[in-house]
């Protein structure tokens, strides 16, 4: 029988978006399992292609929003996950997620801090696709499609402004807000690493796997199917790893 | 040993200070707020200065002011507010148990206080107890009222 990619799902106290994201994660195709922090060591890692990190609030988002997720998965898994990177291995991040592995070092420098509102936001945005630089994550996807957002602390920022632009010229800054949503340095909503296998993003495709999950009854996919977009996302990825 | 952290945000504005209250307020004041940190321990100032930059300051997007002075200036007056010593605060005990799962620590850490300072700016004569009344929750927290010296 011919083996399915694997995914690992990390769950942290306060993680909340990991059953969705398995579900999203075997829909595409890939075997999926979840693990509680408290029981990954290194070991865990054999035989995954692919680590993500899903939405929540990991530990409450005490201190700031990943901070502490950061601290404990590193002291857990050491340099594991670089060394999975760097083996070939993909990673993913999404919401809370995006947060733990940019504080983690596993993307660009960069942080994610309070919304410019000061306020939680909960909505639909519209996104653009990066041109500069390919993603396997993204491959499937159009230019400009519509994700949801959730969240308090997802106002990607850089030491100074410039360094997000450098980002977003390079390709790394892969997508960005079609609007000022949370005051996003060059509207950045998610990155890439240099090596195109980690991605770290705050909407959640996991949101929108069928065209039911829209907003609008009437949304139609380009592509004539039920899906909706996230799960091209997850199936680009999944075709990514499936072909190597 | 003591030592006093207080840790700002580089890129958050100060914010209309009618968002803190129930009620909005007819002047113009403004406020910002930041965290403070007071270690008790034993070992070395600047690891335990290493140790809060590790773990509570995004080197990124805030700055670490170490020093019992205010790391903000032209205050009107500031509150800091924090769990009562009897109450649970489960961000302290989420750092704690950090502290202690370190296989070596830097510092040997006996007490963390962790305080919410909440600067208001502005020309006013207004009392600070109308702020400590809609931010303090007599029930959990303790305050000071510090005033400016503007």
């Amino acid at each position: 029988m011919e083996k399915r990619p694997h995914a690992l799902l990390l769950k942290f106290p306060g993680t909340n978006c990991d059953a969705e994201t398995a579900r999203a994660l075997r829909e595409v195709g890939f075997s999926a399992d979840v693990l509680p922090i408290s029981q990954v060591d290194p070991s865990k890692l054999e035989g995954v292609d692919l680590v993500v990190l899903s939405g929540g609030f990991s530990y409450g988002d005490y201190v700031m929003a990943g901070r502490l997720a950061q601290l404990v998965s590193e002291n857990r898994l050491g340099d594991s996950l670089k060394q999975f990177r760097d083996a070939g291995g993909y990673l993913l991040g999404i919401c809370n997620g995006f947060q733990i592995l940019t504080r983690m070092g596993l993307l660009p420098e960069g942080s994610l801090i309070h919304n410019d509102s000061g306020r939680f936001k909960c909505n639909w945005v519209k996104l653009k696709k990066g041109s500069q630089k390919d993603s396997p994550f993204l491959r499937g996807l159009p230019d400009e499609f519509e994700l949801p957002i959730a969240h308090a602390e997802g106002r990607f920022v850089t030491k100074d402004a410039g360094e997000a632009e450098a980002l977003v010229a390079s390709g790394l800054g892969v997508l960005t807000y079609a609007e000022d949503i949370n005051g996003s340095f060059s509207q950045i909503a998610g990155i890439q690493d240099e090596s195109g296998r980690v991605l770290g993003l705050m909407p959640h495709p996991e949101r929108f796997m069928s065209r039911d999950h829209h907003y609008d009854p009437d949304w139609k996919n380009e592509a004539g199917g039920e899906h909706g977009t996230g799960y091209y996302m997850f199936r680009s990825i999944f075709e990514e790893i499936s072909k190597r | 040993m003591k030592a006093v952290f207080e840790i700002t945000d580089r890129y958050l504005e100060a914010g209309d200070c009618s968002a803190l209250l129930y009620a909005p307020l007819d002047e113009a004041l403004t406020y910002r707020q930041t965290r403070r940190y007071t270690l008790d321990f034993e070992g070395d100032e600047g690891a335990a200065a290493d140790f809060v930059s590790k773990t509570l300051l995004d080197e990124v997007g805030q700055e670490l002011h170490q020093g019992e002075s205010a790391a903000l200036q032209d205050w009107l007056f500031a509150i800091d507010y924090g769990m009562k010593p009897g109450a649970l605060d489960l961000e302290k005990e989420a750092v704690m148990s950090y502290y202690h799962n370190l296989k070596s620590a830097p510092i040997v850490l006996s007490e963390l206080k962790i305080e919410h300072r909440v600067y208001v700016f502005g020309e006013s004569s207004i009392s600070p107890d109308r702020f400590v009344s809609d931010i303090c929750n007599p029930a959990v927290h303790t305050w000071t009222v510090i005033e400016g010296e503007k």
